[in-house]
């Protein structure tokens, strides 16, 4: 790692101030709370940022507040609480479920929810510093014509397909989550799905989050209670401890207790596009339908429409059809 | 008196004469009644090192005034270096010292076919220059800070593609190994192979392949190395200390007395520590350029590229059986990618040589030269991926006989070898069969398996877990030999060291050493300080090949015997006793059939006050019959047909390797050889980019080791008959064995899980789904 | 940029002064001198580094040093009693072999101390989840299991490193 100046923040104001108007680009100041994504990019000689501001030091974002039923989480809340705490464990199990199946315990321990959903792309490409890759700059994105086992399924136009690494963006877009971002300019709420943009020319990267930047909390929106559920399955190389090929969210409403009837529906994709993406077309078709092994799997063909594989990742969409409706049914009342 | 003799010796499946020392006489056949250490389950005697952080490895060597050194690596498969820009990293405080093609003695490596620091670059790691620094961060940094130019020159890293005749040249002598004849690649043929396929009712023909598998040691390559006037000692993370003191004396042109290299600890070796690594000489340079001790350790992504690997293999095989199973010919086409400078292609071929009874046979292997890191050993190299496509084979040619796979290796089991029809030591092969299959439920299973998928109707649309079950066979040497030597001396203190210049990897050897001297002194464990791992220590061949037990265990036995031996001599002085009337019981010696008529081994020793007894032991030849280990696994696996996750969900092992010295570090060689196995199986491989030759995953993030919770459960069990034919002690090796079968079996389980084959591993969920969607896995 | 802080590392308090690129696990093993605690990946992809910070288990290969001046660090060196007493954990280790070459063994008796300190009675799966951050290239992963079994039956939950004993950082 690059020598670089390192600040304890006492205040989201003091980081802000902290992180504006020093270098740009790789040498741009970076705020630091887990450190398990940043310090990897450091190690690897893609970010060589001249400051780190610490926000470990800020108190009061690792909160987690129920207000009149929406819950409020702080940034720094840590993927190990999100799985464990009761409250979200009730009432958005595919938070917790996703929290859970990422990563390893200690980095569970470690990495927080804010850095989870700003965390860098994992393609090898990418991360390797000597392939100046389209995200990083360059003119080539080498995943395309290379190994694309693990890339992206939808790639809406983008120059970039690489996917999306986060296991609780997927819930948390299901979830219709918001997120809190503060800034230079104040204060912002962003819903998680604007939040997280497909790179452009002008604008490479994953979200939307500027140099001073931070998210400082996260806000789940009430969800009644006994007429309503939620699933995170995730697939992955080896049983733990892998980055997902592809992450399924759904988080649903049903008319009645127990009626099976679906009133409402959300489903999230993750690691089969540049961002989390909805399956608006398979929604649609849900709402008002009941929740069977035919209409979850049709549920799933209708995820998949529009998918566009790789040389080597045509399986995925396949994966992706039957996680989908895995999903769907996993949350049937029993 | 010394005598000379020639004997046969097997390392890592390939088989070479040695000359043999001889003196004196080597004990006899070990009785059990003899033995109270040996055979009984003993937690290992360094374990507390081990558990308390305190065992020292060579990464954790830390001398007055050393500095740390980080290496500048070629990004490129192949290029030739144009300039080097060094004053940026010269410039930064605390570096010391740069080492480069233009300063460094261009002293040879890889044979002649390179030198310490090339100009012409032949993988992606390739040493371009290196760097000592007051601390680890400098050093990295200041290697980033090197600048090269470089002509990017045409690669190849496609086996298939090296091999044709306008390919890209890695070495001005051809990317084809050549036979002693000339010929490209290695044939071996026995019988009439046209005459054999002729005879055969139905053939099996198809193309297997596994991944490149990184050794991935926890603990990389390095070394920490200083100089004391004109010697060096050099600490190293190897499995074979004198392979690195021969090299490196060489290299340096030290006369052997001039180096000296310890190794207490090694993170893992698993093959690929074998011999002297070009960090170790850099180290050595450094430090005599800066007079400090220097500490190199390579980093993780380079220890993937530069390290070693199981070279990845194409296998072209065609079988063919009568009705009844009876096999009757075989053919492979085998290629292995070795990297830029492999020298010896895997002993692919060696499960079909030796397992069945196959009349007619045709192998031809060959070890291609590619621009990438050389292969290396790595556990039953070779072996490993031959007895996927011949196990796989065997399973196919069954099931289009509709025969049970147990059976029809059953029908053509071996009792001989079949390819010279000289005798085996022994081997209990069918025993390991039959108590495997009722272990693991073999034939209920497969009965369950057909009824459930008959009623349930074939088929892989359905979402259930698909369930499936496999077995294989394995072979292996692990018969060890000489050359092997150790000490044992008694202190005055009545304290017992013994001697030997082995390592232990964490297989054990230090434990089961322990017990073995033990035994042979008649003393207990608590008296016995096993010294291994420094080449002031008596000659130990490298830690691999599965030969410590088999080639050091018997000269430690034999060197604690003739200590025993000298100490009754002595004693029969004091005790006025014949000493072959003399034996030692409870720390005493006494007179046979008197026990009143005793002595200390105190006062006995007190008597000759600091005369030390020292007894020699030696590694007697090998008999000529062929001695192999055997072994069989029986594998259950689940497929998830929405994920294309497999499980392995449970192992039976069964191994005929002799006498078993320790029943606790034995049975965790073979759950450990069952893991690495299952990693090659279903996880692991090295991927490079198709547009640039690069790896993509030389990391532990991308390239997947099995984690806990990929563990089946795993039940082994063993013959144990003592091998007394192999050597006195009747112990072979179970290093290698374990890992054979596994990644066999579990592709055969997979293959009756899915009702269709991967025959490419690792067995990945993309290779599942494309499989169950009907396509090319 | 060096800042002056102070380590507090298995109930000893260390002076040190360190650059803020140096990781938890640089400054323990090269300016501590606690070599117990593995450089293995370095990018925490193993698991061979980590130590308990305030008793939760970290890598400390992605830790920064100068972020830990007010945590208490257990290492390896810490678990055992001066007398050479092995914690419960170790001694399960040593007793079920959970170990070969014993380079991932001080992370994995830390995280198997973390996951006892809060999970004193685990089942199967709590103990497949809890070590599942510890890869173990030897495959010592049947004995791991015994022995995280083993510790738990012995009450090694219950039992503080020795470093923590009479402190509150252990639970």
């Amino acid at each position: 790692m690059d020598p670089f100046e390192h600040h304890n923040a006492a205040t989201v104001a003091g980081a802000i101030e902290l992180l504006t108007g020093n270098a740009t680009g790789a040498q741009a100041a970076r705020p630091i709370s887990g450190g398990t994504d940043l310090l990897t990019t450091m190690k690897a000689g893609l970010r060589a940022p001249v400051r780190l501001v610490n926000l470990k030091t800020v108190r009061g974002l690792d909160s987690i507040v129920d207000y009149a039923g929406t819950l409020r989480l702080g940034a720094l809340v840590t993927l190990d609480t999100l799985e464990h705490n009761g409250l979200v464990a009730e009432r958005y199990r595919a938070l917790a479920d996703a929290a859970g199946l990422a990563a390893s315990p200690q980095l569970r321990n470690m990495g927080t929810l804010g850095g989870n959903l700003a965390q860098e792309s994992r393609c090898a490409y990418y991360r390797n510093a000597d392939f100046p890759c389209w995200l990083k700059g360059g003119t080539v994105c080498y995943a395309r014509e290379g190994d694309n086992a693990h890339h992206a399924v939808f790639t809406d136009d983008s120059p970039c397909v690489t996917v999306h690494p986060s296991d609780p963006a997927t819930a948390l877009l299901a979830l219709d989550a918001t997120l809190t971002i503060q800034g230079a300019a104040g204060e912002r709420r962003v819903p998680i799905g604007d939040f997280f943009t497909l790179p452009r020319a002008d604008h490479r990267q994953l979200t939307i989050l500027g140099p001073a930047d931070l998210i400082t909390g996260i806000e789940l929106p009430p969800l009644p209670a006994a007429r309503s559920a939620s699933r995170y399955l995730k697939a992955m190389d080896r049983a733990t401890w892998s980055f997902a090929l592809a992450g399924v969210a759904v988080a649903l409403t049903w008319t009645a207790p127990g009626s099976g009837l679906i009133e409402s529906v959300r489903i999230a994709l993750g690691g089969v596009a540049p961002v989390p993406r909805r399956a608006a077309a398979a929604e649609d078709y849900l709402v008002g339908k009941q929740l069977n092994a035919a209409t979850a799997a049709e549920a799933g063909r209708l995820a998949v429409q529009g998918a566009a594989s790789l040389a080597h990742n045509a399986y995925k969409v396949r994966l992706l059809a039957g996680l989908v409706a895995r999903a769907l049914a996993a949350t049937v009342p029993t | 008196m010394v005598r000379v003799v020639r004997t046969k010796v097997e390392i890592e499946g390939r088989t070479h004469e040695e000359v043999v020392v001889v003196e004196g006489e080597e004990p006899a056949a070990w009785a059990a009644g003899e033995l109270h250490h040996v055979g009984q389950a003993t937690v290992r005697v360094d374990g507390v090192e081990r558990v308390t952080g305190s065992a020292r490895y060579t990464s954790d060597m830390q001398l007055p005034g050393m500095l740390y050194a980080a290496v500048a690596r070629c990004p490129h498969p192949h290029a030739r270096l144009r300039s080097l820009d060094t004053r940026a990293a010269e410039a930064l405080p605390g570096v010391r010292a740069i080492l480069t093609h233009e300063n460094a003695p261009p002293i040879p490596w890889h044979g002649k076919a390179s030198r310490v620091f090339d100009t012409e670059l032949r993988h992606e790691g390739d040493e371009i220059a290196a760097v000592a620094a007051d601390d680890p961060e400098t050093a990295e940094r200041a290697a980033r800070l090197i600048r090269a130019e470089y002509e990017v020159l045409p690669y190849v890293i496609d086996a298939e593609v090296a091999m044709r005749p306008d390919a890209v040249q890695v070495h001005p002598d051809g990317n084809v190994l050549k036979d002693e004849d000339g010929n490209e690649g290695e044939t071996y043929t026995r019988g009439d192979v046209a005459k054999g396929f002729g005879a055969a009712d139905v053939v099996f023909e198809g193309r297997f392949s596994t991944a490149a598998q990184m050794h991935n040691a926890l603990e990389t390559h390095g070394s920490v190395v200083a100089w004391d006037g004109p010697t060096l000692t050099i600490y190293d993370s190897t499995q074979a200390i004198f392979n690195v003191r021969n090299r490196l004396a060489q290299s340096l042109g030290l006369p052997l007395t001039d180096v000296r290299v310890i190794k207490n600890y090694v993170g893992g070796a698993f093959g690929a520590k074998l011999g002297a690594y070009k960090q170790t000489l850099i180290a050595a340079l450094l430090a005599r350029s800066t007079g400090r001790p220097i500490h190199l350790m390579l980093d993780r992504r380079a220890e993937n590229l530069v390290a070693g690997h199981r070279a990845p293999s194409i296998q072209h095989i065609k079988v063919g059986a009568r009705k009844d199973g009876t096999l009757t010919a075989l053919e492979m086409r085998i290629i292995c990618p070795i990297g830029a400078f492999g020298m010896w292609a895997p002993s692919v071929g060696g499960p079909a040589k030796e397992m069945y009874t196959i009349p007619n046979m045709h192998i031809q292997t060959f070890g291609v030269r590619v621009h990438t890191g050389s292969h290396s050993a790595f556990r039953a190299p070779g072996y490993v991926e031959g007895a996927v496509a011949l196990e796989g084979a065997l399973d196919e040619i069954a099931a289009q006989l509709g025969l049970d796979p147990l059976a029809i290796r059953l029908k053509n089991y071996a009792a001989k070898d079949p390819g010279s029809d000289q005798a085996f030591t022994a081997k209990h092969l069918d025993e390991c069969y039959r108590r495997g299959a009722e272990r693991f439920g073999w034939a209920g299973l497969r009965k369950d398996l057909t009824a459930a998928r008959k009623a349930s109707g074939a088929g892989s649309a359905g979402t259930a877990l698909l369930r499936g079950i496999g077995m294989a066979s394995q072979n292996w040497g692990g018969g060890g030999g000489p050359t092997a030597q150790a000490l044992c001396r008694i202190n005055s203190d009545g304290s017992v060291d013994v001697q030997c210049g082995s390592q232990d990897l964490g297989t054990g050897t230090r434990t089961v050493l322990a017990q073995i001297a033990a035994d042979a002194l008649h003393l207990g464990m608590d008296r016995v300080r096993v010294l291994l791992g420094d080449t002031d220590k008596p000659y130990a061949p490298l830690s691999g090949g599965s030969m410590t037990v088999a080639s050091v265990g018997p000269a430690v036995r034999m060197a604690a015997d003739e200590a025993r031996k000298q100490l009754l001599e002595i004693a029969s002085a004091f005790m006025d006793t014949a000493p072959d009337r003399l034996e030692i019981r409870d720390g005493r010696i006494v007179r046979q059939g008197q026990a009143d008529r005793s002595m200390s081994i105190a006062d006995v020793l007190k008597e000759i006050g600091d005369y030390q007894i020292i007894g020699k032991g030696f590694r007697g030849p090998n008999p000529p019959e062929i001695i192999r280990t055997w072994g069989a696994q029986f594998a259950e696996v689940t497929v998830d047909p929405v994920t294309g996750h497999v499980q392995v969900v449970r192992m039976t092992g069964v191994y005929d390797t002799g006498r078993v010295i320790n029943p606790l570090t034995y049975t965790s060689q073979i759950h450990g050889g069952i893991v690495q196995g299952m990693g090659l199986a279903v996880t692991e491989g090295r991927t490079l980019d198709p547009t640039s030759g690069k790896s993509l995953n030389a990391n532990l993030e991308e390239y997947k080791l099995p984690t806990i919770a990929d563990l089946p459960q795993i039940d082994v069990t063993w013959i144990g008959e003592p091998d007394f034919q192999a050597n006195h002690l009747g112990a072979k090796g179970i290093g290698e064995p374990p890992i054979i079968p596994t990644p066999a079996a579990i592709a055969n389980a997979v293959a009756d899980a899915l009702g269709v084959r991967v025959f490419d591993l690792p067995i990945t969920p993309e290779r599942v789904l494309t499989a169950l969607a009907g396509g090319m896995a | 940029m060096a800042e002056e802080i102070q380590l507090r590392v298995n109930g000893q308090a260390h002076n040190v002064t360190l650059p803020a690129t140096r990781t938890l696990l640089d400054a323990l093993r090269g300016d501590l001198g606690l070599t117990g605690t593995k450089k293995v990946c370095d990018q925490g992809q193993c698991g061979a580094c980590t130590v308990l910070r305030d008793g939760m288990a970290v890598y400390s290969c992605l830790t920064l040093a100068i972020e830990c001046g007010d945590s208490e660090i257990t290492t390896i060196e810490g678990l055992a009693a001066p007398d050479g007493t092995l914690h419960p954990i170790q001694q399960a280790f040593l007793d079920c072999d959970g170990l070969q070459c014993g380079f991932c063994t001080p992370g994995q008796v830390l995280a198997a101390k973390a996951l006892l300190d809060r999970r004193p009675q685990p089942t199967a799966a709590d103990i497949t989840r809890g070590m599942a951050g510890n890869l173990c290239r030897c495959g010592a992963y049947p004995g791991i299991i015994r022995a995280v079994e083993q510790a738990a039956q012995r009450g090694a939950g219950t039992s503080p490193a020795h470093s923590q004993a009479g402190a509150s950082g252990g639970g």
